[in-house]
């Protein structure tokens, strides 16, 4: 008897140390599926996109009596973590946000998602969205997913730092490093960066990696094609190292998160930032109208140019409840009406071919063209390798800032490598 | 004697407990046992588990984040069973007097166990911010400045900075057992030692730390199960970062299962967790039956 008990004590505290079952088991947003009812789920937590996500589905909810919409917002992080609980819940969100291309392929080919082809079909989409976009939405002839905006990376400046140093744009690998130089001997960081949550760092590699050894071999990387321990990735590493080295980035920056790097940019320490143009939502005033971009600079001319423009939209799970309901929701976020409104709010560009080209303000349609004169357009690290390869890349991208002498290299490399056979292989 | 078998009944224990009994297995026992199968799968929470047998322990053997975080917890561990204890009891022995304010002093140490690790991760987050947070704000006025650091981002300083929160966190807590244990120290003894010729330190040390002893033991347990459930400080102050370098076990099993999506991998670290935890819990509830019987 006492040894019964002993042992029923002892589970009960061993108990309360196994997490597993303590987190991320998250049931969709509400229970009860009544008729006129739709649960959407969204990861909009920035407070501009916020704003613009809560007043479109007012304005559903206004145009449409007879449908409740259960919104829930979810922070980006959390989100991504919570998105396999969600799609496989006995009630799932019946329509969510997500991201175009290898991570809605990913649930798309384990049969989560819902075929949207009807509704691409009767809204027009088939017509007045490009065939690029309706490729990037299909598998086998069928649509699955709605991309309705996307944007561009591009390093992002003050106009009225570079003008006080007598600096303009550079277009050329030699240019940006003088235009680092001149910033450095002024006192000023070249960069600001925030690696807290790491994918900022993700987008110097994606860059360095496209401008050095050109888009394809970026791209097969991304997929497990190619090697991490190729020279080529080696180089990469090398030309960052010199400019961490040369103290290029400002200290310390896996302290901050993206945005908590901003205020360096703010008060004139550092000048630039590589960055997705969602840093418009998050500049404090002050500078708003003191922001400017140019194309990440080519490095060898030979190379066709690539650029990342990740592209962000919605799909439906396969076994909504409400499924009606949630493609009538579609069908709002992919009308011109509010594509139009949201490009407007945000910046964001549209992907519906019948959106107004003209009220694109100067920046909207210098990224536009950024982008159109690109030879190939990736999603992002993240988006584009899968999440574990991910994981261990972004967390590689942290060690390597720290340490990165040729033998530094040559063993987060091939610890890389190791990991991208082990993954890519099964 | 009589009366009490007439209102005895056997089942009556079982009767009382069955209600408790059956929602802690289906909410405990249960998910315990199936996280000790998925340990023996591959699942990525999508399709079903495929059963791969000791895949997932064996890959374990040959992961040196896993080793980076177990020796993590370690030296959590020893942190944690030295200076909160020894702070602690300082605290209880200075304030279990009826000198003016204790009560208040007793309530300030207290008071950042009253507040949620993540809160406190927060806080800390600021204060340790390297461009704008207070410390390094302080070091650098008060010509400190060399002293300034990267508290998270530096990986010599992160996983300390961090222990650093939680021990703060945690004298308070020591404290308060401390001083419980202290009612039960007989005064008499301690009188009779310091009239037998013992200084104040050989009568704390062989009269009053002696019958401690209970409450040392369960001192030791709480911190030593605590540093092993270590999680949310490092989830909120670093996410295991840089690279790693404040992985613990707990977040390990996290981002591996929740962020990486590989679930029986998770698992399985679980289970090492567990067995870990068992150990020291099996100890501890040996030595209090001990002492109960």
């Amino acid at each position: 008897m006492k040894k019964l008990g002993l042992m029923l004590l002892a589970l009960i505290l061993c108990a309360s140390i196994l997490p597993i079952w303590g987190s991320g088991q998250t049931e969709g947003a509400a229970g009860a599926s009544e008729k006129g009812m739709v649960i959407y789920n969204s990861m909009n937590g920035d407070p501009e996109p916020r704003r613009v996500d809560e007043k479109l589905v007012a304005d559903f909810a206004a145009a449409n009596g007879d449908i409740e919409v259960v919104h829930s917002i979810i922070a980006h992080e959390d989100f991504k973590t919570a998105i396999r609980a969600y799609l496989t819940a006995s009630t799932p969100p019946d329509i969510m946000t997500w991201f175009a291309g290898n991570r809605a392929r990913f649930f798309i080919d384990k049969g989560l998602i819902m075929d949207i082809s009807d509704v691409w079909e009767d809204e027009g989409w088939n017509q007045s969205y490009a065939k690029s976009w309706q490729a990037m939405s299909s598998v086998d002839g069928k649509q699955y997913f709605l991309p309705t905006s996307w944007y561009w990376w591009a390093v992002y400046y003050r106009p009225s730092v570079f003008d006080s140093y007598g600096i303009e744009e550079p277009e050329t690998w030699d240019e940006f490093m003088d235009v680092c130089e001149t910033l450095k001997s002024n006192g000023v960081t070249p960069f600001a960066i925030g690696t807290k949550y790491r994918w900022t760092a993700a987008a110097w590699f994606d860059y360095l990696n496209m401008r050095l050894n050109g888009p394809q071999f970026h791209i097969d990387l991304m997929i497990g094609k190619e090697s991490y321990a190729d020279q080529r990735v080696k180089n990469v590493f090398t030309e960052w190292g010199k400019m961490i080295d040369k103290g290029y980035f400002i200290e310390d920056p896996a302290a901050y998160s993206w945005s908590e790097a901003i205020p360096f940019m703010a008060d004139g320490s550092a000048a630039m930032y590589l960055m997705g143009d969602f840093i418009r939502d998050s500049v404090p005033s002050s500078i708003a109208s003191d922001i400017d971009f140019f194309r990440f600079p080519i490095i060898d001319p030979s190379i066709p140019v690539g650029e990342d423009a990740p592209t962000d939209g919605y799909f439906l799970a396969a076994n909504a409840k409400n499924p009606e309901e949630a493609k009538a929701l579609l069908a709002f976020f992919g009308s011109k009406e509010v594509q139009e409104y949201t490009a407007n709010e945000l910046g964001r560009l549209p992907t519906n071919g019948e959106v107004d080209m003209s009220i694109f303000n100067e920046s909207q349609k210098k990224g536009i063209e950024m982008i159109n004169t690109a030879d190939f357009v990736a999603q992002f690290y993240d988006r584009d390798t899968t999440p574990e390869m991910a994981d261990e890349g972004m967390n590689a991208f942290m060690e390597f800032w720290d340490r990165h002498t040729a033998a530094d290299i040559d063993r987060i490399t091939s610890r890389l490598e190791e990991v991208r056979q082990e993954l890519f292989t099964e | 004697m009589t009366k009490k078998s007439r209102l005895y009944n056997p089942l009556a224990p079982w009767l009382f407990l069955a209600a408790p009994l059956t929602i802690y297995m289906i909410w405990v026992i249960g998910p315990m046992l199936y996280t000790f199968y998925l340990s023996l799968t591959k699942w990525d929470g999508l399709t079903a588990p495929v059963f791969q047998g000791l895949r997932n322990y064996t890959r374990l053997m040959k992961d040196p984040v896993f080793f980076l975080s177990l020796k993590n917890n370690f030296i959590w561990i020893g942190f944690f069973i030295t200076v909160p204890v020894v702070f602690g009891l300082a605290l209880a022995m200075a304030l279990n007097k009826d000198i003016r304010g204790a009560k208040a002093f007793k309530a300030l140490f207290y008071s950042p166990m009253v507040l949620s690790l993540v809160v406190c991760g927060l806080i800390w987050s600021w204060l340790y911010n390297p461009s704008q947070g207070l410390i390094n704000t302080v070091l650098r006025s008060a010509g400190l400045g060399e002293l300034a650091r990267g508290w998270l981002s530096d990986p010599k300083y992160a996983l300390g900075s961090i222990i650093t929160v939680a021990i703060w966190r945690q004298v308070g807590y020591v404290m308060i057992l401390y001083l419980a244990g202290l009612q039960s120290v007989d005064p008499f003894l301690v009188e009779a030692s310091l009239i037998d010729g013992a200084n104040k330190w050989q009568s704390f040390r062989h009269v009053i730390l002696p019958q401690l002893r209970p409450i040392s033991i369960v001192v030791m347990v709480i911190s030593i199960i605590d540093s092993l459930r270590a999680f949310d400080l490092v989830s909120v102050m670093t996410r295991g970062g840089p690279y790693n370098m404040t992985s613990v076990l707990a977040n390990f099993m996290y981002i591996e299962s929740f962020n990486n999506y590989k679930m029986g991998y998770g698992a399985a670290i679980s289970v090492i967790l567990f067995m870990i935890s068992l150990v020291f819990i099996v100890l501890y509830l040996n030595v209090v039956m001990k002492d109960e019987s």
